[in-house]
């Protein structure tokens, strides 16, 4: 029997960190919900100011090369970023899932081709892996939105199937998936019905932390050139159309990396928070 | 070496050991402080084995620890707490430190977690010996080997063994020797033989009255299995929720109980010396949030009175009791001598009827283990050769010792396991090896329940989700059949909602039943099911799988090593030993006629309730030359088999036919075995069946 009882469930000393990165995030979200609205000009319009014209009250982050009021591209930049890199997070666990509790449940020969398969994915580095996927689906589609989502997506599925046949690797080993198969359950409904709901405290965990840093994914697309295309206020893009001023106007590269930093840090704080929350329910099946 | 309590000895009437004088223990929860002893007052005498049982939750284990002075996450409140003249209540940590290990011994219930992988034992025990300064450098050592021989491990190379190299017995040995290690006074015994197999339960229990007689120290012996409380203690505690029920000497508690939940627990336990004595199993569980304020067994008492549930009871010597018997129930001196006052339980064996159809006939049945790795050795043969028919409505038990094979032959039966040669026939149809190849019907026809249950039951599935895709899978489709399934098994169909950890371990055993019933089967496989959970829950888990038995004509393939069990529940049971199926016989012939060697040493490991039979200690006889099975033309059972004859080792012994059907594998022939079988350790239970 239990000697003593665990201490209480009660809030931790990371709690603190929940409440300051809800609070960024929620600032976030309202900004990207609302900024399009709250915006005083818009997003490509040109004239707001004399070009590289530095901060004032009126134009907070400055006029860019075009006379674009940066401020306001920002603004209405939120939704851009935030959709894609939760969307593409979203779309990255969930395929990474399938794979890895399919994987793990299955175990044997076919789980070991799998694992090696999604280990030559991971080997190669992320940016690389980007640009070959956005040469791969050709020019035309390369700077679709569905396109940078499918990219961060395709960069997050391998490490979220380790992740996941770890899980499902405990889990499959468990009399009721057993029982599950004796009745004649095949893999996908044994996965969907017993393992998926034993697992999900360990992909909530893995989503939280993948999507804290899918901002700066989605942002490093854009500067590299492999993301959306102009005039769209992504963030990372406006960085990469502004960094060859940067000497000159710095503030219009600092008003989008600022708001990055904001989520980023935003999006840290809350998930790590919240998977140290949950992750104290999740059995990682170590041994 | 320091003689422990001889002094006190000396004197006519011994000074207790141990002083416990209305001890109360709280244990801090979320919501708030809960109380786990109530009021417990309790003496050891030097040298004096008191056993301690009760069902899971009474408090035995916190009374055990707190022998050893335990304080983290409680509240204490006692008159005494003294231990060898130490005060445990008023002592620091350093005095507890020095008191533990050096004068009270502990030894676990799971030796395979108490002893650390990292250590060799030997080493584990000389720094025991050196850390409380009895012995240093070589005499540690010298002392170490000494007591690894007392526990039976003189074998040489155990000192130098890391914990994961010795079996479970062995290691349990160990955790003993270091409990001996610098002769303590009191030894608290935590459960010590639960995890074990029966032959190596009467081993151990076997090697503690040997280690009893030899010298003098006292025991707490904690467990809820009463016959080994009868083969060791020389008193008896019985604990419910936390409050001492009946205390006093072991032949007078066991021979005649004075409290209800005494009368209960010995009725519960399946017993292989003889049926019940007219007394019926308990009923119920205890639920410790729903405690009335005076006797904590009223809500499950058959006698309770209308002024039993709002009065404290106190200890008070138990009518017509022997000195010293103290029983605490006002109720006590009116339910005196009259038996039980209630109908005897029914049997739950359904009488020899004839059998005819069968729902499974399994020939030449055998499984073999390939080692893992791609340069794979031979495979290792796990079932050999079995063959044998169960029919419908028939109870059909599979005995034998851990990694005797049983689970793995019903496990080729089910189709988890990989067949290495052998046909099993459902009804009249071949059944394909693997699961995946057998069709809807036989899958439905047949069905598994788990050793498990809390890993059988998908956590995150609520019990009428687990019981709907059961159904489901089974072709079974209707809105009642939910609440009809779990009204079966007696469990209120209100709790459909509820998920597993929600429940009581021998609730989400029945439910794993539920679930096996909701596919309407021919045959139930099951695997080791009553050995997690409580001897009152075995009890009525066990009925409940007589009245569905009777009321379906439904057959079981019961997997068991307590032959206990076997003798009320079975019809014929199978006897297996390192895969080969040793003796097939009516349950009552193996327990009255001729026997197989192995089958006879394992009804003689059973432990008994009758006190009065209990051998004296005898040395323990040298260990059986390893590996078991050797030649693969000689008899399985040869290394370990104390009838052996030369033509055993040349010859694999013929299946002899036994006199009322069956069979016995053995060189010696049946009516020779048949004089020798109900021998004298069966003790007087023989005589009345």
């Amino acid at each position: 029997m239990s000697l003593a009882e665990p201490a209480g469930r009660g809030r931790r000393p990371w709690s603190g960190a929940l409440a300051i990165g809800a609070t960024l995030l929620g600032m976030q979200v309202l900004l990207a919900v609302a900024g399009p609205f709250l915006a005083p000009y818009g997003a490509t319009e040109m004239g707001a100011g004399p070009p590289l014209a530095g901060p004032s009250l009126a134009h907070p982050f400055g006029i860019d090369q075009l006379g674009r009021d940066v401020f306001s591209r920002v603004l209405h930049g939120g939704h851009v970023v935030l959709g894609l890199a939760l969307s593409g997070t979203a779309l990255g666990v969930a395929i990474g899932a399938v794979i890895g509790l399919l994987s793990g449940q299955a175990g044997g020969l076919a789980d070991e081709i799998v694992q090696r398969g999604l280990e030559i994915f991971i080997s190669v580095p992320f940016l690389v892996l980007a640009l070959v996927a956005m040469v791969a689906v050709g020019p035309v589609a390369s700077g679709h939105p569905l396109t940078v989502v499918g990219v961060v997506a395709l960069i997050y599925a391998p490490r979220v199937a380790r992740i996941a046949r770890a899980a499902a690797r405990e889990i499959a080993l468990r009399d009721f998936v057993l029982v599950a198969r004796l009745r004649g359950d095949g893999p996908l409904r044994r996965m969907w019905s017993e393992i998926l709901p034993n697992a999900r405290s360990v992909l909530l965990v893995e989503f939280a932390l993948r999507a804290s840093y899918a901002p700066i994914l989605v942002g490093s697309l854009g500067f590299l050139g492999f993301g959306l295309r102009p005039p769209t206020p992504e963030w990372g893009l406006m960085i990469a159309e502004n960094r060859a001023l940067l000497l000159v106007s710095p503030w219009t590269v600092l008003g989008p990396g600022l708001a990055l930093a904001v989520l980023v840090v935003g999006l840290n704080l809350f998930t790590d928070g919240l998977a140290r929350r949950l992750g104290r329910h999740v059995d990682f099946g170590v041994g | 070496m320091w003689i422990s309590g001889s002094a006190e000895m000396d004197g006519p009437a011994p000074a207790p050991l141990v002083v416990i004088d209305r001890l109360s223990v709280d244990y801090r929860t979320a919501l708030g402080w809960d109380r786990v002893l109530h009021t417990v007052s309790l003496e050891i005498r030097p040298g004096e084995t008191l056993g301690l049982v009760g069902e899971s939750g009474s408090g035995k284990s916190t009374l055990g620890l707190q022998c050893l002075g335990w304080r983290r996450g409680l509240r204490r409140q006692a008159a005494a707490l003294r231990v060898a003249g130490a005060d445990l209540d008023r002592l620091d940590t350093a005095g507890l430190r020095r008191l533990r290990g050096r004068r009270i011994g502990f030894v676990p219930q799971n030796p395979t977690t108490a002893l650390d992988p990292a250590w060799r034992v030997g080493d584990l025990i000389a720094e025991a010996v050196e850390v409380h300064g009895v012995a240093r450098g070589a005499a540690a050592r010298d002392r170490t080997a000494r007591l690894l021989a007392r526990v039976g491990l003189a074998r040489p190379g155990v000192a130098q063994s890391f914990p994961h190299q010795l079996s479970g017995g062995q290691q349990q040995r160990v955790c003993i020797a270091l409990a001996l290690a610098c002769d303590p006074d009191l030894v608290v015994l935590d459960e010590p033989t639960t995890g074990l197999d029966v032959t190596t339960q009467a081993q151990i229990v076997a090697l503690l009255a040997r280690l009893k007689a030899e010298r003098l120290m006292a025991m707490l012996y904690i467990t809820h299995d009463l016959g080994v409380i009868a083969a060791l203690a020389d008193r008896v505690a019985v604990m419910y929720a936390g409050h001492l029920a009946e205390v006093g000497d072991t032949v007078a508690v066991i021979g005649a109980p004075a409290h209800p939940y005494t009368r209960g627990l010995i009725a519960s336990a399946p017993r292989i010396d003889g049926p019940p004595p007219g007394a019926a199993p308990l009923t119920g569980t205890l639920r410790r949030l729903a405690l009335p304020p005076g006797c904590p067994f009223a809500p499950r008492c058959d006698h309770a009175a209308p002024g039993c549930a709002e009065t404290a009871q106190r200890l008070a010597p138990a009518p017509q009791g022997s000195p010293g018997h103290r029983v605490a129930c006002m109720r006590a001196a009116a339910l005196a001598g009259d038996g039980d006052g209630r109908p005897a339980a029914a049997r739950l064996r359904t009488e020899p009827s004839t059998f005819r159809d069968p729902v499974l006939t399994v020939s030449g049945l055998s499984v073999a283990y390939r080692p893992p790795g791609l340069l794979a050795r031979r495979a290792v043969p796990v079932v050999r050769g079995a063959a044998f028919t169960i029919a419908a409505g028939e109870v059909l038990a599979l005995v034998g010792e851990s990694g005797s094979g049983k689970s793995t032959l019903a496990r080729a039966l089910i189709g988890l396991v990989p067949r290495a040669g052998g046909t099993v026939l459902l009804g009249r149809e071949p059944l394909a090896p693997g699961d995946r190849a057998r069709s809807p019907a036989q899958r439905r026809r047949l069905q598994y329940v788990f050793q498990n249950p809390d890993a059988s039951l998908n956590p995150a599935a609520t019990v009428g989700a687990s019981l709907t895709r059961a159904a489901r899978a089974a072709g079974r489709t209707g809105a009642d059949l939910v609440a009809e399934a779990l009204a079966a098994v007696q469990i209120d169909p209100g709790q459909a909602g509820r998920y597993p950890d929600e429940l009581s371990g021998g609730q989400r055993q029945r439910v794993a039943l539920a679930r096996a019933l909701i596919a309407e089967p021919d045959l139930i496989l099951c695997d080791e099911i009553l050995s997690a959970l409580d001897v009152s829950v075995q009890a009525g888990v066990l009925a409940l799988l007589a009245r569905i038995r009777a009321e379906r004509g439904l057959a079981l393939l019961f997997i068991t090593h307590d032959l206990a069990v076997v003798r009320g529940f079975a019809d014929r049971v199978l006897v297996l030993f390192a895969g080969t199926i040793v003796q097939e016989a009516a349950a009552a012939a193996l327990f009255a006629g001729a026997r197989h060697p192995y089958a006879a040493a394992l009804i003689a490991a059973a432990p008994r309730l009758v006190p009065a039979a209990r051998p004296a200690p005898q040395p323990e006889p040298p260990p059986p030359p390893a590996p078991p099975a050797a030649a693969a033309g000689a008899c399985v059972y040869l290394a370990r088999c104390p009838h052996r004859r030369s033509v055993c080792g040349e010859s694999p012994p013929p299946a002899r036919p036994l006199p009322g059907g069956g069979m016995l594998r053995c060189h010696i022939p049946v009516d020779e075995l048949a004089r020798e079988a109900p021998d004298s350790r069966d003790g007087p239970g023989e005589a009345r069946h």
